[in-house]
């Protein structure tokens, strides 16, 4: 079946499938009909240069979501806009923002990307713009990198600033009054690939917005906001988490599409007895070369550096022996220097690289024009993420081709058999706590470095002087006889927040391989005891690093690179004591509850684990002190079961359906399933029940739990789904966990506690 | 959120109550009887004797050291270059603030200002009583400050003015005008980084003003002090804060005689250390005032110039160190690095004040002073004079003979239109090297360059000349 001419995509599919070894492994092969383009005009009050130079640029009509959404923006209100990868989101803010400017030239507009990269290609795509336009515009970006120099003018005369939350974060809100011009006429802030910020790192930009929104009002600006995300399931409600003010939403898209066939693939069981699958990478390898053979365009999504190295020799070595494309197949992945990445983005928009290898540094918005071929080895993680990388193949006209091969892991089982999650659900939705108590006194401390804060001036949910009171008792702030609260520490508050971690004192990792060290990152207390403990290999922007050393008092990590096959995994002994209930109501045999619980966490020993299978490949102890995390939590009682069940049997199916709730939260939370902590308790001290947690592992919780509590009975379903749905006979990894004891049925028992609890059970299983 | 404010306020309680186990009584009282502004007001005026003043936007501390004797000749000051011109008013400035960051929160609580009136400087201080009486302070600062006048600060251009700037601008307003800004510190970095540990202004005081502080309150202290104040604590911390700033406004004053007394005119000009004046050279050459510049290293020529002190203050990293010593080897020393010419690596720290760095450790020497006078001529187009400066540099030891050699035959060749003499200089620098060669310090560079330069002269010089072969007789051999 090799194919050494070139062949349309739907040609190199039907061979495919043709093959009996390829054809078995497909679980699910759904075909999208094409869709047309849906146009509408230009408003009349677009400045007609503007209009000439869009039409220089061959946009002759906008799509219908653009018109829309322009429109929104321009009469003031806040809009967010959800289309897929590639319609034209930038033109939604690029066009308001040129017409603000070309009507007054003092005016000037703020746009946050939540990285460097993506800034720059921004800056790019606004200059060719505005010099067809034939207007005269300085957009510049600010970061890091920026010489100082040239800081200076741009603080002065920048009127459209690109930059990201850090530095929105540490220098320029910290430093508002030499930024006087640009918070006096800021019109438009732009939150573009808004489904990033979620989580702790939403949480904290949700509070750098509230600052920059404090400022824009000091100085007597009101900045209309536009948002753009990627699909997920509740766009305008992130956007309203993370502005604090109510969005437009605009999400019906009126770019093309071609006709798209999404296939589900699923490894072969190797070992029927362990249920071990053979490699995500290796097939998707098989999926992959036909179409570079063929000669069409071929993304290939790896889930790390290690696996997209790994992908790329295979699918380099194989070419090579049937002498096919070779060299015009690229890897693309975080640690590539910048012109190296810029040449393989041209080359694939000009068609000269048939075929790229990439990490999910190619998901956001980077321009690589489109595709014919998608292929993703492992599920990324969520519903959006997919279709993002999905979306990477697709030409306005003609057949594209999306192609996810499973792999081992619970999360990916539990997609890929079932499709009507990925094709027909609701994304989900991404969701971040901006009242996070470490969070928001973090960036109180902050905002009154800023600003000293009137009496009653709200931040956030309410009035700030509870909190401001408690800032007092700790000598950082104060109120003076005027009554105003000022800031009153030497310290410089915002240099000791970091954007990407919850609690205020951090491990800093130290990257000792370079001649001059320097700080990689850092990590929360609680995550360090797993992440960087000693001989553990630290996984940062998909490097590997090895921790040789960590000082625990001094709170630092002391790593350095390393290339190895294996990822290291700590297990925690946790024990957790509930302190203070939300909410809670009675469900199917027991109760469900969310609230705030004291997780106490031990961590003793890890494991060697190997890329790709997962295989334990070795293990070491760990000495660390106990920690204890006060963060919020979800929990369900059992209340029924006591004396109906066997001790040791409810245990193992606490913990097995434990598990698979646990999986299936993380799919639907858009988490990742290490955020999500499971503690089961036979009998809890405080319930004197069975009971199942569900904690967050971020100090004070980013909100997760009030959704899974909400969300009771789905979760139910979805664990007894997963179970049921499950090919192994009596539990597995993908289902209730490795098997603890040999001769037990987990899978039936934790189906039973299921049942028992309400979840629907399909008839077919036993 | 399920009533996310009632549900925040209880989470602070539990947050707050379990901080209080970890750390109990620790909790500074906030609202002590120190909260109203007038209180603290009178509390602080007793503690520098000074006394309130109200206005309409509130109340600040004003505080009047006696004035004293202190002549500055502002003609021959301005003279000097970088200097004010001599006939506007000038304004000393020193602020102590509540941090070292210029960012947003940071507040200056104590602006010490000086001025003279014909021969006597006089002094006063405004002192901040509480946050929420800084527009009284600004509206005070802005009356002390004439729109024709120039400020005189230490490191005010990158601190204090920046840092009141900004405290203008918190409340909306825009920061005093004023015709000029003169900085000292870049003026004595110029002047005197040669025979000074670090650029700090304690430093210069010692060094040049031979006066040394008893008691002085330490810089990272002050900001605690007010702010320990502000929360109820004792002011008379602040006392010692205010002789500290009232000293350094002094000095700002004592520094400006300083500099006009020794270095205003060509008579006190002939007694100042060479160092100075190599220094003041260059500063006047910034400016392209040379024949100024050439006039202080001509009396700079000929003496002895002082030996520059190793900083003794100087906190250095075990990497320079270690560097320094084996810099400091005889050549033989298998310690010594090779020297395989170039530019020495940077590796000082950068920032303005901080100790060790390396321009401040460079020392004047007559051998740089004599290739600054070489430079500062062949600039004034004296291309005969400067020939002569190489000349006599390049018969020199050291590297520095060869460059002399190297810049002797660019005059020759390309000013003085004498290739036979460029041709001579460069042999002469070839010869240099070889010395150096058999020293062990190949200099690969400056031969490529005077290679190229023998080559191209002997092309050009035609081939009759009589020079041209008693140079090849006697010349070295050409690869």
């Amino acid at each position: 079946m090799r194919t050494y001419a070139p062949a349309e995509p739907g040609a190199v599919l039907a061979d495919l499938l043709a093959e009996p070894s390829i054809a078995r492994g497909v679980v699910h092969h759904a075909v999208l009909p094409p869709r047309a383009a849906d146009y509408a005009t230009f408003p009349a009050w677009l400045d007609e240069r503007i209009v000439a130079g869009l039409a220089q640029r061959g946009i002759a009509r906008p799509y219908t979501h653009q018109a829309e959404a322009i429109e929104i923006a321009h009469r003031g209100d806040d809009v967010v806009i959800v289309t897929p990868t590639a319609s034209g989101k930038s033109l939604c803010y690029t066009l308001p923002i040129l017409q603000a400017i070309a009507d007054d030239p003092a005016a000037r507009a703020l746009l946050l990307f939540p990285t460097k990269a993506l800034g720059q290609d921004q800056v790019t795509e606004f200059g060719e713009l505005t010099a067809a336009a034939g207007l005269r515009i300085s957009t510049s970006t600010y970061d890091g990198d920026t010489p100082a120099p040239i800081r200076a003018a741009i603080r002065a005369a920048g009127q459209v600033v690109v930059t990201n939350p850090d530095m929105l974060h540490s220098a320029i809100l910290p430093h508002h009054t030499k930024w006087f011009q640009l918070f006096e006429q800021l019109r438009y802030i732009v939150v573009d690939e808004l489904h990033t910020y979620r989580g702790v790192f939403g949480s904290h930009v949700a509070n750098v917005l509230r600052r920059l929104l404090r400022i824009c009002a000091h100085y007597g600006s009101r900045p209309i906001i536009v948002c753009c995300s990627a699909t997920i399931g509740n766009p305008a409600e992130l956007a309203s988490m993370l502005t604090g003010r109510p969005a437009r939403l605009v999400d019906r898209t009126g770019a093309p599409a071609g006709e798209r066939h999404v296939v589900l693939v699923d490894p072969p069981i190797l070992h029927p007895e362990s249920g071990a699958r053979g490699s995500a990478a290796t097939l998707a390898q098989r999926w992959a070369l036909p179409f570079l053979r063929a000669g069409r365009q071929t993304i290939v999504f790896g889930r790390s550096r290690v696996a997209v190295e790994i992908l790329l020799t295979g699918l380099r070595e194989s070419l090579r022996e049937s002498y096919g494309p070779r060299s015009r197949v690229r890897g693309y992945r975080g640690g590539y220097l910048p012109t190296e990445r810029r040449s393989i983005e041209h080359g694939l928009r000009d068609g000269e690289i048939l075929g790229v290898v990439a990490t999910n540094a190619l998901e956001l918005g980077v321009d690589i024009g489109r595709l014919d071929v998608s292929i993703l080895a492992g599920y990324p993680g969520s519903v959006a993420a997919t279709w993002q990388q999905f979306g990477r193949a697709g030409r306005r006209q003609g057949m594209s081709i999306a192609v996810l091969v499973a792999s081992g892991a619970p999360v990916d089982q539990y997609v890929i058999h079932h499709p009507e999650f990925l094709l027909e659900g609701t994304p989900e939705e991404a969701r971040l706590d901006p009242d996070n108590l470490h969070v928001l006194l973090a960036h109180l401390r902050a905002a009154t470095f800023e600003l000293p804060f009137d009496p009653g001036e709200v931040f956030g949910p309410a009035p700030a002087d509870d909190l401001l009171a408690f800032l007092a008792e700790q000598g950082h702030v104060r109120q003076a006889g005027d009554d105003r609260w000022y800031w009153a520490s030497e310290n410089f508050p915002a240099s000791e927040i970091s954007l990407r971690t919850a609690a205020p004192e951090n491990v800093v990792i130290i990257d000792t391989t370079p001649d001059r060290p320097r700080v990689l990152g850092e990590v929360d207390l609680f995550s360090a005891q797993v992440l960087v403990h000693e001989r553990a290999i630290y996984i940062h922007e998909s490097v590997q690093y090895y921790v040789d050393r960590l000082e625990w008092h001094e709170r630092k990590a002391y790593v350095h690179r390393v290339d190895v096959d294996h990822y290291t995994y700590a297990n925690r002994a946790v024990t957790l004591k509930p302190l203070d209930v939300f909410a809670e109501a009675t469900a199917v045999g027991g109760r469900r509850l969310h609230g705030e619980v004291m997780v106490t966490s031990l961590v003793t020993l890890f494991k060697k684990l190997k890329f790709l299978t997962d295989e334990n490949v070795g293990w070491g102890p760990i000495d660390l002190p106990e920690l204890e995390l006060q963060t919020t939590a979800y929990w369900l009682t059992a209340e029924a079961q006591r004396g109906r069940w066997r001790r040791d049997d409810l245990d193992i199916a606490l913990l097995g359906a434990g598990r698979a709730i646990q999986t299936v939260a993380a799919i639907h939370l858009m988490a990742d399933p290490r955020d999500l902590g499971l503690v089961t308790q036979v009998r809890s001290p405080h319930y004197e029940q069975p009971t199942i947690y569900l904690y967050e592992a971020v100090p004070g919780g980013i909100g997760l739990s009030e959704r899974l509590w909400d969300r009771h009975a789905e979760l139910l379903a979805g664990a007894a789904d997963l179970i049921a749905g499950c090919g192994c006979d009596a539990g597995c990894p993908a289902c209730t966990g490795p098997r603890l004891e040999p001769g037990v049925d987990a899978r039936a028992l934790a189906l039973r506690l299921l049942a028992e609890l309400g979840a629907p059970i399909a008839a077919a299983t036993t | 959120m399920v009533d996310g404010a009632a549900t925040l306020t209880r989470r602070l309680e539990r947050y707050r109550t379990a901080l209080l186990q970890v750390t109990p009584a620790a909790a500074i009282d906030a609202r002590g009887d120190g909260r109203a502004a007038a209180g603290l007001a009178e509390r602080l005026a007793d503690a520098v004797s000074g006394e309130v003043v109200t206005t309409a936007e509130g109340c600040f501390v004003r505080c009047e050291p006696p004035s004293r004797h202190l002549p500055v000749d502002r003609e021959r000051l301005a003279t000097l270059p970088g200097q004010p011109p001599r006939d506007v008013p000038l304004v000393c400035l020193d602020t102590e603030t509540t941090g070292l960051a210029t960012a947003a929160g940071t507040a200056a609580f104590l602006i010490g200002l000086g001025w003279w009136v014909a021969d006597r400087f006089h002094q006063v201080q405004l002192l901040l009583p509480d946050h929420g009486e800084e527009r009284a302070l600004l509206f005070a600062l802005e009356a002390a400050i004439p729109a024709d006048a120039w400020l005189v600060t230490y490191n005010g251009r990158g601190f204090d003015w920046p840092l009141l700037t900004t405290r203008y601008r918190l409340s909306r307003r825009a920061a005093p005008t004023h015709a000029g800004h003169l900085d000292l510190l870049p003026i004595v970095r110029r002047l005197y980084r040669h025979r000074m540990a670090d650029a700090r202004l304690r430093t210069a005081e010692a060094e040049l003003l031979g006066m040394h502080r008893v008691g002085d309150v330490e810089g990272w202290q002050i900001p605690g002090r007010y702010l320990e104040f502000l929360r109820g604590g004792p002011a008379q911390p602040l006392a010692e804060v205010a002789r500290h700033n009232d000293q350094d406004v002094r000095s700002l004053g004592w520094l400006l005689a300083h500099i006009e007394t020794r270095l205003g005119d060509a008579g006190c000009r002939a007694v100042a250390p060479p160092g100075d004046l190599a220094g003041l050279a260059r500063a006047f050459a910034r400016e392209r005032r040379l024949p100024e510049a050439l006039d202080c290293l001509d009396a700079a020529t000929g003496r002895p110039v002082d030996v520059a002190p190793r900083p003794v203050s100087a906190v250095r990293s075990p990497a320079i160190a270690a560097r320094e010593t084996a810099d400091d080897a005889p050549w033989w020393s298998p310690k010594r690095p090779a020297d395989f010419g170039g530019y020495p690596a940077r590796s000082w720290s950068p920032s303005p004040l901080g100790p060790g760095s390396a321009p401040l450790a460079v020392a004047w020497t007559a051998e740089r002073i004599a290739v600054d006078r070489a430079h500062l001529l062949r600039r004034l187009e004296r291309y005969g004079d400067a020939a002569e400066a190489w000349s006599a540099l390049a018969a020199g030891p050291g590297r520095m003979a060869i460059v002399a050699a190297i810049e002797l035959a660019k005059i020759h060749e390309h000013r003085l239109h004498d290739r036979p003499a460029a041709l001579a200089a460069a042999i002469r620098g070839l010869g240099a090297i070889e010395r150096r060669r058999r020293l062990g310090r190949p200099e690969p560079r400056l031969e490529a360059d005077l290679r190229r330069r023998v080559g191209r002269l002997r092309r050009r010089i035609p081939a009759s000349s009589s020079d041209r072969r008693a140079i090849t007789r006697t010349g070295p051999p050409l690869a």
